[in-house]
Protein backbone atom coordinates (compact mmCIF):
# COMPACT_ATOMS: atom_id res chain seq x y z
CA UNK A 1 0.00 0.00 0.00
CA UNK A 2 1.08 3.47 -1.05
CA UNK A 3 1.83 5.89 1.61
CA UNK A 4 2.65 9.88 1.06
CA UNK A 5 5.25 10.69 4.42
CA UNK A 6 6.32 14.43 4.97
CA UNK A 7 9.02 14.53 7.76
CA UNK A 8 9.64 18.07 8.81
CA UNK A 9 9.24 19.95 5.89
CA UNK A 10 10.24 23.53 5.84
CA UNK A 11 9.64 25.83 2.39
CA UNK A 12 10.09 29.12 1.49
CA UNK A 13 9.02 31.58 -1.06
CA UNK A 14 11.50 34.38 -1.81
CA UNK A 15 13.58 34.20 1.47
CA UNK A 16 10.00 33.62 3.49
CA UNK A 17 8.94 30.84 5.55
CA UNK A 18 5.84 29.35 4.64
CA UNK A 19 5.82 25.91 6.17
CA UNK A 20 7.97 25.66 9.26
CA UNK A 21 7.79 21.72 10.07
CA UNK A 22 4.59 20.03 8.56
CA UNK A 23 4.73 16.07 9.64
CA UNK A 24 2.34 14.08 7.70
CA UNK A 25 1.76 10.54 6.46
CA UNK A 26 -1.23 9.62 4.17
CA UNK A 27 -1.88 6.12 2.79
CA UNK A 28 -3.54 4.96 -0.11
CA UNK A 29 -7.72 4.30 0.41
CA UNK A 30 -7.49 7.37 3.26
CA UNK A 31 -8.67 10.64 2.67
CA UNK A 32 -7.61 13.43 4.41
CA UNK A 33 -9.23 16.99 5.30
CA UNK A 34 -7.02 19.65 5.10
CA UNK A 35 -8.72 22.18 6.71
CA UNK A 36 -7.37 25.64 8.16
CA UNK A 37 -7.81 29.73 7.76
CA UNK A 38 -6.66 31.40 4.65
CA UNK A 39 -2.96 32.27 4.13
CA UNK A 40 -1.70 29.29 6.57
CA UNK A 41 0.31 27.14 3.92
CA UNK A 42 -2.69 24.54 2.79
CA UNK A 43 -2.07 25.05 -1.11
CA UNK A 44 1.68 25.70 -0.12
CA UNK A 45 1.73 22.20 1.42
CA UNK A 46 0.15 20.76 -2.41
CA UNK A 47 2.26 22.76 -4.53
CA UNK A 48 5.57 21.51 -2.59
CA UNK A 49 4.55 18.10 -2.54
CA UNK A 50 3.60 18.29 -6.56
CA UNK A 51 7.33 19.88 -6.57
CA UNK A 52 6.37 23.52 -7.91
CA UNK A 53 9.59 25.31 -8.47
CA UNK A 54 8.22 28.67 -6.91
CA UNK A 55 8.88 26.93 -3.37
CA UNK A 56 12.24 26.31 -1.92
CA UNK A 57 12.51 23.52 0.48
CA UNK A 58 15.34 24.22 2.98
CA UNK A 59 14.35 21.65 4.84
CA UNK A 60 12.96 18.18 5.67
CA UNK A 61 11.34 15.16 3.47
CA UNK A 62 9.22 13.96 1.00
CA UNK A 63 8.54 10.08 0.64
CA UNK A 64 6.10 8.03 -1.59
CA UNK A 65 6.45 4.41 -0.99
CA UNK A 66 9.82 5.04 0.81
CA UNK A 67 11.33 6.16 -1.93
CA UNK A 68 12.64 10.03 -1.58
CA UNK A 69 11.06 12.45 -3.72
CA UNK A 70 12.53 15.30 -2.30
CA UNK A 71 14.55 16.46 -4.90
CA UNK A 72 12.27 14.80 -7.74
CA UNK A 73 11.37 16.92 -10.84
CA UNK A 74 7.38 17.20 -11.09
CA UNK A 75 6.78 14.85 -13.82
CA UNK A 76 8.77 12.14 -12.04
CA UNK A 77 6.62 12.63 -8.85
CA UNK A 78 3.40 12.99 -11.29
CA UNK A 79 4.68 9.03 -12.95
CA UNK A 80 5.25 8.18 -9.46
CA UNK A 81 1.59 8.54 -8.46
CA UNK A 82 1.04 11.96 -7.28
CA UNK A 83 -1.83 14.27 -8.68
CA UNK A 84 -2.88 17.80 -7.46
CA UNK A 85 -6.06 19.15 -8.72
CA UNK A 86 -5.24 22.79 -9.16
CA UNK A 87 -7.23 25.59 -7.55
CA UNK A 88 -7.03 28.03 -10.26
CA UNK A 89 -5.79 25.65 -13.45
CA UNK A 90 -4.63 27.74 -16.49
CA UNK A 91 -5.74 28.81 -20.07
CA UNK A 92 -3.42 26.83 -22.08
CA UNK A 93 -3.87 28.54 -25.29
CA UNK A 94 -3.70 26.33 -28.63
CA UNK A 95 -3.04 22.68 -26.58
CA UNK A 96 -5.97 20.92 -27.55
CA UNK A 97 -7.02 19.07 -23.97
CA UNK A 98 -7.26 15.57 -25.65
CA UNK A 99 -3.58 15.95 -27.35
CA UNK A 100 -2.69 16.84 -23.75
CA UNK A 101 -4.50 13.92 -21.90
CA UNK A 102 -3.28 11.32 -24.15
CA UNK A 103 0.29 12.55 -24.06
CA UNK A 104 -0.52 12.64 -20.26
CA UNK A 105 -1.34 8.58 -20.28
CA UNK A 106 1.14 7.75 -22.59
CA UNK A 107 3.95 9.09 -20.20
CA UNK A 108 2.95 6.88 -17.67
CA UNK A 109 2.67 3.76 -19.04
CA UNK A 110 5.37 2.06 -21.10
CA UNK A 111 3.58 1.37 -24.12
CA UNK A 112 1.17 3.85 -25.70
CA UNK A 113 -2.47 3.60 -25.78
CA UNK A 114 -3.93 3.00 -29.37
CA UNK A 115 -6.57 5.78 -30.36
CA UNK A 116 -9.53 3.45 -29.99
CA UNK A 117 -8.29 2.69 -26.61
CA UNK A 118 -7.45 6.15 -25.49
CA UNK A 119 -10.47 7.44 -27.01
CA UNK A 120 -12.83 4.40 -25.00
CA UNK A 121 -10.83 5.80 -22.14
CA UNK A 122 -11.47 9.56 -22.72
CA UNK A 123 -14.98 8.90 -23.61
CA UNK A 124 -15.72 6.74 -20.73
CA UNK A 125 -14.19 9.61 -18.03
CA UNK A 126 -15.88 12.04 -19.99
CA UNK A 127 -19.38 10.90 -19.06
CA UNK A 128 -18.29 9.92 -15.50
CA UNK A 129 -18.14 13.78 -14.72
CA UNK A 130 -20.84 14.44 -17.12
CA UNK A 131 -18.83 17.15 -19.48
CA UNK A 132 -19.81 17.89 -22.54
CA UNK A 133 -17.09 15.86 -25.01
CA UNK A 134 -16.64 19.08 -26.87
CA UNK A 135 -14.54 20.38 -24.39
CA UNK A 136 -12.08 17.59 -24.78
CA UNK A 137 -11.34 18.45 -27.82
CA UNK A 138 -11.21 22.20 -27.16
CA UNK A 139 -7.97 24.32 -25.99
CA UNK A 140 -6.83 23.18 -22.60
CA UNK A 141 -9.15 25.28 -20.45
CA UNK A 142 -9.68 28.09 -22.26
CA UNK A 143 -12.58 29.52 -22.44
CA UNK A 144 -14.21 26.99 -20.08
CA UNK A 145 -16.55 28.66 -17.04
CA UNK A 146 -15.12 28.23 -13.70
CA UNK A 147 -17.18 24.94 -12.77
CA UNK A 148 -15.95 23.40 -16.19
CA UNK A 149 -12.24 23.49 -15.55
CA UNK A 150 -13.03 21.57 -11.88
CA UNK A 151 -14.65 19.10 -14.08
CA UNK A 152 -11.49 18.82 -15.81
CA UNK A 153 -9.02 18.12 -13.07
CA UNK A 154 -11.60 15.26 -12.15
CA UNK A 155 -11.19 14.31 -15.66
CA UNK A 156 -7.63 14.04 -15.45
CA UNK A 157 -8.08 12.54 -12.11
CA UNK A 158 -9.96 9.53 -13.88
CA UNK A 159 -7.75 8.86 -16.71
CA UNK A 160 -4.19 8.91 -14.65
CA UNK A 161 -5.48 6.89 -11.32
CA UNK A 162 -2.83 8.21 -9.10
CA UNK A 163 -2.38 6.68 -5.78
CA UNK A 164 -2.21 9.46 -3.98
CA UNK A 165 -4.43 12.46 -5.10
CA UNK A 166 -4.56 15.94 -3.61
CA UNK A 167 -7.23 18.34 -4.31
CA UNK A 168 -6.94 21.83 -3.82
CA UNK A 169 -10.27 23.60 -3.47
CA UNK A 170 -12.16 21.46 -5.98
CA UNK A 171 -15.29 22.57 -5.02
CA UNK A 172 -15.30 26.46 -5.54
CA UNK A 173 -17.06 27.12 -7.97
CA UNK A 174 -18.77 24.00 -8.59
CA UNK A 175 -22.99 24.32 -8.10
CA UNK A 176 -24.44 21.99 -6.07
CA UNK A 177 -25.06 19.64 -8.86
CA UNK A 178 -21.75 19.47 -9.83
CA UNK A 179 -20.26 19.06 -6.62
CA UNK A 180 -22.56 16.08 -6.45
CA UNK A 181 -20.55 14.42 -9.28
CA UNK A 182 -16.98 15.46 -7.80
CA UNK A 183 -17.81 13.50 -4.54
CA UNK A 184 -19.38 10.22 -6.60
CA UNK A 185 -16.07 10.39 -8.47
CA UNK A 186 -14.01 10.69 -5.24
CA UNK A 187 -15.47 7.57 -3.67
CA UNK A 188 -15.41 5.96 -6.57
CA UNK A 189 -11.70 6.42 -6.77
CA UNK A 190 -11.38 5.40 -2.74
CA UNK A 191 -13.24 2.47 -3.79
CA UNK A 192 -9.80 1.45 -5.79
CA UNK A 193 -8.03 2.18 -2.85
CA UNK A 194 -6.65 5.75 -3.29
CA UNK A 195 -5.43 8.06 -1.30
CA UNK A 196 -6.87 11.55 -0.94
CA UNK A 197 -5.51 14.70 0.79
CA UNK A 198 -8.63 17.56 -0.04
CA UNK A 199 -8.56 21.04 0.85
CA UNK A 200 -12.18 22.70 1.34
CA UNK A 201 -13.52 25.74 3.44
CA UNK A 202 -16.89 23.62 2.92
CA UNK A 203 -18.01 21.30 5.49
CA UNK A 204 -20.95 20.49 2.01
CA UNK A 205 -18.08 18.18 0.44
CA UNK A 206 -16.60 16.32 3.26
CA UNK A 207 -20.17 15.57 4.07
CA UNK A 208 -20.13 14.09 0.73
CA UNK A 209 -16.91 12.64 0.38
CA UNK A 210 -16.39 11.46 3.99
CA UNK A 211 -13.09 11.75 4.88
CA UNK A 212 -11.13 9.47 7.31
CA UNK A 213 -9.18 11.74 9.24
CA UNK A 214 -9.09 15.78 9.62
CA UNK A 215 -5.99 17.85 9.61
CA UNK A 216 -5.66 21.78 10.56
CA UNK A 217 -3.31 23.98 9.38
CA UNK A 218 -1.95 27.17 11.28
CA UNK A 219 0.85 29.17 10.65
CA UNK A 220 2.43 26.60 8.32
CA UNK A 221 2.26 23.74 10.95
CA UNK A 222 -0.45 21.37 11.53
CA UNK A 223 -1.66 21.56 14.92
CA UNK A 224 -4.19 19.10 14.92
CA UNK A 225 -4.99 15.74 13.51
CA UNK A 226 -7.93 13.90 14.56
CA UNK A 227 -10.82 12.68 13.42
CA UNK A 228 -14.00 13.85 11.09
CA UNK A 229 -15.36 15.84 14.01
CA UNK A 230 -12.95 18.49 13.76
CA UNK A 231 -14.77 19.60 10.46
CA UNK A 232 -17.91 20.12 11.95
CA UNK A 233 -16.73 21.88 14.90
CA UNK A 234 -14.85 24.41 11.96
CA UNK A 235 -17.88 24.29 10.57
CA UNK A 236 -19.74 25.62 13.01
CA UNK A 237 -17.57 27.38 15.09
CA UNK A 238 -14.51 28.53 13.36
CA UNK A 239 -11.09 28.51 14.14
CA UNK A 240 -11.26 30.57 17.38
CA UNK A 241 -10.83 27.30 19.73
CA UNK A 242 -7.37 26.61 18.14
CA UNK A 243 -6.24 29.99 19.91
CA UNK A 244 -8.28 29.57 22.94
CA UNK A 245 -7.69 25.29 23.98
CA UNK A 246 -4.05 25.27 22.21
CA UNK A 247 -3.10 28.56 22.86
CA UNK A 248 -1.79 29.20 19.25
CA UNK A 249 -1.85 32.69 17.80
CA UNK A 250 -3.36 33.16 14.59
CA UNK A 251 -0.98 34.55 12.17
CA UNK A 252 -3.67 37.74 10.33
CA UNK A 253 -3.71 36.92 6.43
CA UNK A 254 -1.30 39.39 4.79
CA UNK A 255 -3.31 41.44 2.16
CA UNK A 256 -0.06 42.54 -0.28
CA UNK A 257 -0.67 45.84 -2.70
CA UNK A 258 -1.44 44.55 -6.05
CA UNK A 259 1.54 44.97 -8.45
CA UNK A 260 0.88 47.98 -10.70
CA UNK A 261 2.99 48.33 -14.01
CA UNK A 262 2.51 50.82 -16.42
CA UNK A 263 3.37 50.19 -20.07
CA UNK A 264 2.98 51.17 -23.14
CA UNK A 265 -0.19 50.51 -25.59
CA UNK A 266 -1.13 46.78 -23.96
CA UNK A 267 2.73 45.93 -24.78
CA UNK A 268 3.52 43.13 -22.34
CA UNK A 269 7.11 42.51 -22.80
CA UNK A 270 8.47 39.73 -20.01
CA UNK A 271 12.03 39.43 -19.56
CA UNK A 272 13.99 36.81 -20.59
CA UNK A 273 15.70 34.92 -18.47
CA UNK B 1 5.01 39.88 -65.47
CA UNK B 2 2.77 36.65 -65.63
CA UNK B 3 -0.88 37.57 -64.85
CA UNK B 4 -2.62 34.60 -63.70
CA UNK B 5 -6.43 34.43 -63.32
CA UNK B 6 -7.57 32.67 -60.50
CA UNK B 7 -11.04 30.82 -60.94
CA UNK B 8 -10.67 27.45 -60.78
CA UNK B 9 -7.04 27.75 -59.50
CA UNK B 10 -6.39 25.69 -56.50
CA UNK B 11 -2.57 24.71 -56.20
CA UNK B 12 0.31 27.12 -57.65
CA UNK B 13 3.67 26.60 -57.83
CA UNK B 14 6.35 29.60 -58.21
CA UNK B 15 9.28 27.74 -59.20
CA UNK B 16 10.06 28.58 -62.67
CA UNK B 17 7.63 31.00 -63.05
CA UNK B 18 8.46 35.11 -63.22
CA UNK B 19 9.68 36.83 -60.03
CA UNK B 20 6.98 38.86 -60.22
CA UNK B 21 3.36 37.68 -60.69
CA UNK B 22 -0.23 39.17 -60.35
CA UNK B 23 -3.08 37.07 -59.61
CA UNK B 24 -6.78 38.52 -60.29
CA UNK B 25 -10.20 37.16 -59.38
CA UNK B 26 -12.80 38.55 -60.75
CA UNK B 27 -15.80 39.82 -59.55
CA UNK B 28 -18.29 37.89 -57.66
CA UNK B 29 -16.08 35.22 -58.03
CA UNK B 30 -14.58 32.57 -55.49
CA UNK B 31 -11.10 31.02 -55.00
CA UNK B 32 -8.73 29.29 -52.37
CA UNK B 33 -5.60 28.91 -53.53
CA UNK B 34 -2.59 27.23 -51.82
CA UNK B 35 1.27 28.53 -52.85
CA UNK B 36 4.32 27.01 -52.54
CA UNK B 37 7.69 27.18 -54.45
CA UNK B 38 8.34 31.05 -52.92
CA UNK B 39 12.31 32.06 -53.67
CA UNK B 40 14.30 35.40 -52.95
CA UNK B 41 12.79 38.61 -54.70
CA UNK B 42 9.32 37.37 -55.16
CA UNK B 43 6.70 40.18 -55.99
CA UNK B 44 3.15 39.15 -55.89
CA UNK B 45 0.18 41.44 -56.26
CA UNK B 46 -3.56 40.36 -55.67
CA UNK B 47 -6.53 42.24 -57.34
CA UNK B 48 -9.88 41.30 -55.57
CA UNK B 49 -12.55 42.77 -57.55
CA UNK B 50 -15.47 43.67 -56.44
CA UNK B 51 -17.72 40.84 -54.57
CA UNK B 52 -15.00 38.18 -54.74
CA UNK B 53 -13.46 35.99 -52.09
CA UNK B 54 -9.79 34.97 -52.42
CA UNK B 55 -8.61 32.42 -49.82
CA UNK B 56 -4.29 32.01 -49.80
CA UNK B 57 -2.30 29.40 -48.07
CA UNK B 58 1.47 30.12 -48.00
CA UNK B 59 3.39 27.73 -46.92
CA UNK B 60 7.07 28.59 -47.23
CA UNK B 61 9.41 25.99 -46.39
CA UNK B 62 13.04 27.14 -48.11
CA UNK B 63 14.88 30.38 -47.63
CA UNK B 64 12.64 33.26 -49.18
CA UNK B 65 14.44 37.06 -49.05
CA UNK B 66 13.01 40.30 -50.18
CA UNK B 67 9.42 38.77 -50.43
CA UNK B 68 6.40 41.67 -51.47
CA UNK B 69 2.49 40.86 -51.41
CA UNK B 70 0.75 43.40 -52.15
CA UNK B 71 -3.58 43.19 -52.20
CA UNK B 72 -6.15 45.40 -53.48
CA UNK B 73 -8.96 44.63 -52.17
CA UNK B 74 -12.79 45.97 -53.78
CA UNK B 75 -16.02 46.59 -52.55
CA UNK B 76 -17.63 43.92 -51.02
CA UNK B 77 -14.49 42.03 -51.37
CA UNK B 78 -12.59 39.53 -48.90
CA UNK B 79 -8.71 38.48 -48.60
CA UNK B 80 -8.39 35.82 -46.32
CA UNK B 81 -4.70 34.77 -46.05
CA UNK B 82 -2.93 31.90 -43.99
CA UNK B 83 0.63 32.09 -44.15
CA UNK B 84 3.30 29.12 -42.94
CA UNK B 85 6.75 30.25 -42.10
CA UNK B 86 9.40 27.62 -42.08
CA UNK B 87 11.82 29.00 -44.02
CA UNK B 88 14.96 29.44 -43.19
CA UNK B 89 17.92 31.75 -43.00
CA UNK B 90 17.45 35.78 -43.41
CA UNK B 91 13.90 36.04 -44.73
CA UNK B 92 12.21 39.35 -45.39
CA UNK B 93 8.62 40.02 -46.16
CA UNK B 94 6.40 42.89 -46.31
CA UNK B 95 2.73 42.74 -46.54
CA UNK B 96 0.59 45.51 -47.66
CA UNK B 97 -3.00 44.71 -48.13
CA UNK B 98 -5.18 47.84 -49.59
CA UNK B 99 -8.80 47.72 -48.23
CA UNK B 100 -10.12 50.54 -51.44
CA UNK B 101 -13.33 50.57 -51.26
CA UNK B 102 -16.57 50.22 -48.70
CA UNK B 103 -16.96 46.80 -46.97
CA UNK B 104 -13.66 45.46 -48.20
CA UNK B 105 -11.83 42.70 -45.63
CA UNK B 106 -8.94 41.21 -45.04
CA UNK B 107 -7.72 38.92 -42.46
CA UNK B 108 -3.94 37.70 -42.22
CA UNK B 109 -2.73 34.80 -40.11
CA UNK B 110 0.66 33.87 -39.65
CA UNK B 111 2.62 31.54 -37.81
CA UNK B 112 6.38 31.77 -38.12
CA UNK B 113 9.43 29.82 -36.42
CA UNK B 114 12.46 30.85 -36.77
CA UNK B 115 15.44 28.28 -35.14
CA UNK B 116 19.09 28.61 -35.35
CA UNK B 117 20.55 31.12 -36.63
CA UNK B 118 17.38 32.51 -38.70
CA UNK B 119 17.10 35.79 -38.83
CA UNK B 120 13.37 36.79 -39.89
CA UNK B 121 11.67 40.10 -40.40
CA UNK B 122 7.66 40.29 -41.35
CA UNK B 123 5.82 43.59 -41.85
CA UNK B 124 1.88 43.29 -42.06
CA UNK B 125 0.47 46.91 -43.14
CA UNK B 126 -3.11 47.09 -43.48
CA UNK B 127 -4.84 50.95 -45.24
CA UNK B 128 -8.15 50.96 -44.36
CA UNK B 129 -8.66 53.32 -47.93
CA UNK B 130 -12.77 53.17 -47.46
CA UNK B 131 -15.59 53.05 -44.94
CA UNK B 132 -17.02 50.32 -43.08
CA UNK B 133 -13.72 47.79 -44.19
CA UNK B 134 -12.42 45.17 -41.34
CA UNK B 135 -8.62 44.19 -41.04
CA UNK B 136 -7.56 41.51 -38.61
CA UNK B 137 -3.91 40.41 -38.63
CA UNK B 138 -2.61 38.04 -36.22
CA UNK B 139 0.85 37.00 -36.13
CA UNK B 140 2.24 33.85 -34.13
CA UNK B 141 5.67 32.81 -33.74
CA UNK B 142 8.38 31.07 -31.92
CA UNK B 143 12.06 32.00 -31.85
CA UNK B 144 14.51 29.23 -30.77
CA UNK B 145 18.37 28.97 -30.16
CA UNK B 146 20.26 31.92 -31.59
CA UNK B 147 17.24 33.10 -33.79
CA UNK B 148 16.02 36.29 -34.56
CA UNK B 149 12.12 37.06 -35.56
CA UNK B 150 10.93 40.51 -35.73
CA UNK B 151 6.91 41.00 -36.51
CA UNK B 152 6.31 44.54 -37.69
CA UNK B 153 3.09 46.42 -39.23
CA UNK B 154 0.87 49.55 -39.60
CA UNK B 155 -2.55 49.22 -39.32
CA UNK B 156 -3.67 52.70 -41.33
CA UNK B 157 -7.24 54.07 -40.81
CA UNK B 158 -7.36 56.91 -43.22
CA UNK B 159 -9.55 60.01 -43.10
CA UNK B 160 -13.21 59.22 -44.27
CA UNK B 161 -12.86 55.63 -43.31
CA UNK B 162 -15.93 55.89 -40.66
CA UNK B 163 -17.05 52.69 -39.20
CA UNK B 164 -14.06 50.78 -40.01
CA UNK B 165 -12.86 48.54 -38.02
CA UNK B 166 -8.46 47.00 -37.42
CA UNK B 167 -7.15 44.61 -34.95
CA UNK B 168 -3.45 43.79 -34.63
CA UNK B 169 -2.60 41.08 -32.75
CA UNK B 170 1.68 39.69 -32.73
CA UNK B 171 2.64 37.07 -29.79
CA UNK B 172 6.22 35.88 -29.84
CA UNK B 173 7.31 32.92 -27.65
CA UNK B 174 10.76 32.82 -27.03
CA UNK B 175 12.24 29.35 -26.12
CA UNK B 176 16.17 29.58 -25.45
CA UNK B 177 18.25 32.55 -23.50
CA UNK B 178 19.80 33.38 -26.57
CA UNK B 179 16.82 33.56 -28.68
CA UNK B 180 15.42 37.33 -29.75
CA UNK B 181 11.97 38.56 -30.30
CA UNK B 182 10.21 42.47 -31.12
CA UNK B 183 6.94 42.57 -31.90
CA UNK B 184 5.79 46.06 -32.30
CA UNK B 185 2.52 46.58 -34.17
CA UNK B 186 1.69 49.90 -34.73
CA UNK B 187 -2.08 51.77 -35.55
CA UNK B 188 -2.41 54.73 -37.61
CA UNK B 189 -5.54 56.79 -36.96
CA UNK B 190 -7.02 59.26 -38.90
CA UNK B 191 -10.84 59.40 -38.32
CA UNK B 192 -12.74 59.33 -35.72
CA UNK B 193 -15.66 56.64 -35.64
CA UNK B 194 -13.71 53.53 -35.66
CA UNK B 195 -12.49 50.77 -33.54
CA UNK B 196 -9.41 49.48 -33.11
CA UNK B 197 -7.15 47.73 -30.96
CA UNK B 198 -4.04 45.76 -30.78
CA UNK B 199 -1.85 43.69 -28.50
CA UNK B 200 1.69 42.02 -28.72
CA UNK B 201 3.27 39.91 -26.29
CA UNK B 202 6.72 38.61 -26.40
CA UNK B 203 7.98 36.31 -23.92
CA UNK B 204 9.19 32.85 -22.64
CA UNK B 205 7.00 29.89 -21.59
CA UNK B 206 4.63 30.29 -19.14
CA UNK B 207 5.71 28.85 -15.97
CA UNK B 208 2.53 27.72 -14.66
CA UNK B 209 1.46 26.21 -17.90
CA UNK B 210 5.23 24.19 -17.45
CA UNK B 211 3.96 23.24 -14.29
CA UNK B 212 0.48 22.60 -14.71
CA UNK B 213 1.43 20.26 -17.76
CA UNK B 214 4.35 18.44 -16.08
CA UNK B 215 2.12 17.73 -12.82
CA UNK B 216 0.47 15.54 -15.00
CA UNK B 217 3.94 13.23 -16.21
CA UNK B 218 4.81 15.19 -19.17
CA UNK B 219 8.45 15.55 -19.03
CA UNK B 220 9.43 19.17 -19.58
CA UNK B 221 10.60 18.81 -23.10
CA UNK B 222 7.41 17.43 -24.03
CA UNK B 223 5.35 19.74 -22.25
CA UNK B 224 7.61 22.53 -24.17
CA UNK B 225 6.79 21.01 -27.45
CA UNK B 226 2.82 20.56 -26.82
CA UNK B 227 2.86 24.11 -25.90
CA UNK B 228 4.87 25.21 -28.98
CA UNK B 229 2.66 23.04 -31.05
CA UNK B 230 -0.34 24.59 -29.71
CA UNK B 231 1.42 28.21 -30.81
CA UNK B 232 1.58 26.95 -34.46
CA UNK B 233 -0.75 25.03 -34.95
CA UNK B 234 -3.96 27.11 -35.33
CA UNK B 235 -3.00 27.70 -38.70
CA UNK B 236 -3.57 24.32 -39.86
CA UNK B 237 -7.13 24.99 -40.41
CA UNK B 238 -6.58 27.38 -43.14
CA UNK B 239 -4.84 24.21 -44.76
CA UNK B 240 -6.18 21.10 -46.81
CA UNK B 241 -5.34 18.08 -44.92
CA UNK B 242 -2.16 17.09 -46.88
CA UNK B 243 -0.66 20.45 -47.03
CA UNK B 244 -1.08 19.90 -42.57
CA UNK B 245 1.05 16.85 -42.63
CA UNK B 246 3.43 18.50 -45.20
CA UNK B 247 3.58 21.34 -42.21
CA UNK B 248 3.58 18.94 -39.19
CA UNK B 249 6.68 17.25 -40.94
CA UNK B 250 8.24 20.79 -41.13
CA UNK B 251 7.82 21.29 -37.66
CA UNK B 252 8.76 17.97 -36.50
CA UNK B 253 11.91 18.55 -37.67
CA UNK B 254 12.82 22.05 -36.15
CA UNK B 255 11.26 21.65 -32.60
Amino acid sequence: MATLKIENLHVEVEGKPILKGVNLSISEGETVALLGPNGHGKSTLLNVIMGHPRYKITEGKIFLDDVDLTNMTTDERARAGLFLALQNPPEVPGVINSDFLRAAVNAKIDEHLSTYKFYKLLDGAVKEVKMPFDLATRALNEGFSGGEKKRNEILQLIMLQPKIAMLDEIDSGLDVDAIQIVADVIKNEKAKGHGFLVISHYARLFDLIQPTRAIVMINGRIVLDGGVELIKRIDKNGYEFIKTELGIEIAKEETNMNTVSIGSCAVREVTKK
Amino acid sequence: MDVINLKDKKDISLLGIDKSVSFVISENDNASIFIDGLSDDNELNFDVKDGAYLHISFLADKPVKNLKILANVGQNAEIMIHFADFSTDENTANVVINLNKENARATWHLASLASEKDNKHISVSVFHNSPLTFARVDNYGVAKEESKLVFSGTSHILNGSIKSKTEQNAKIMVFDPKSDAVAKPILKIDENDIEASHAAAVGKINDEHLFYLTSRGLSVEDARLLITLGYLKPIFKGFDDDKVERINALIGGRL
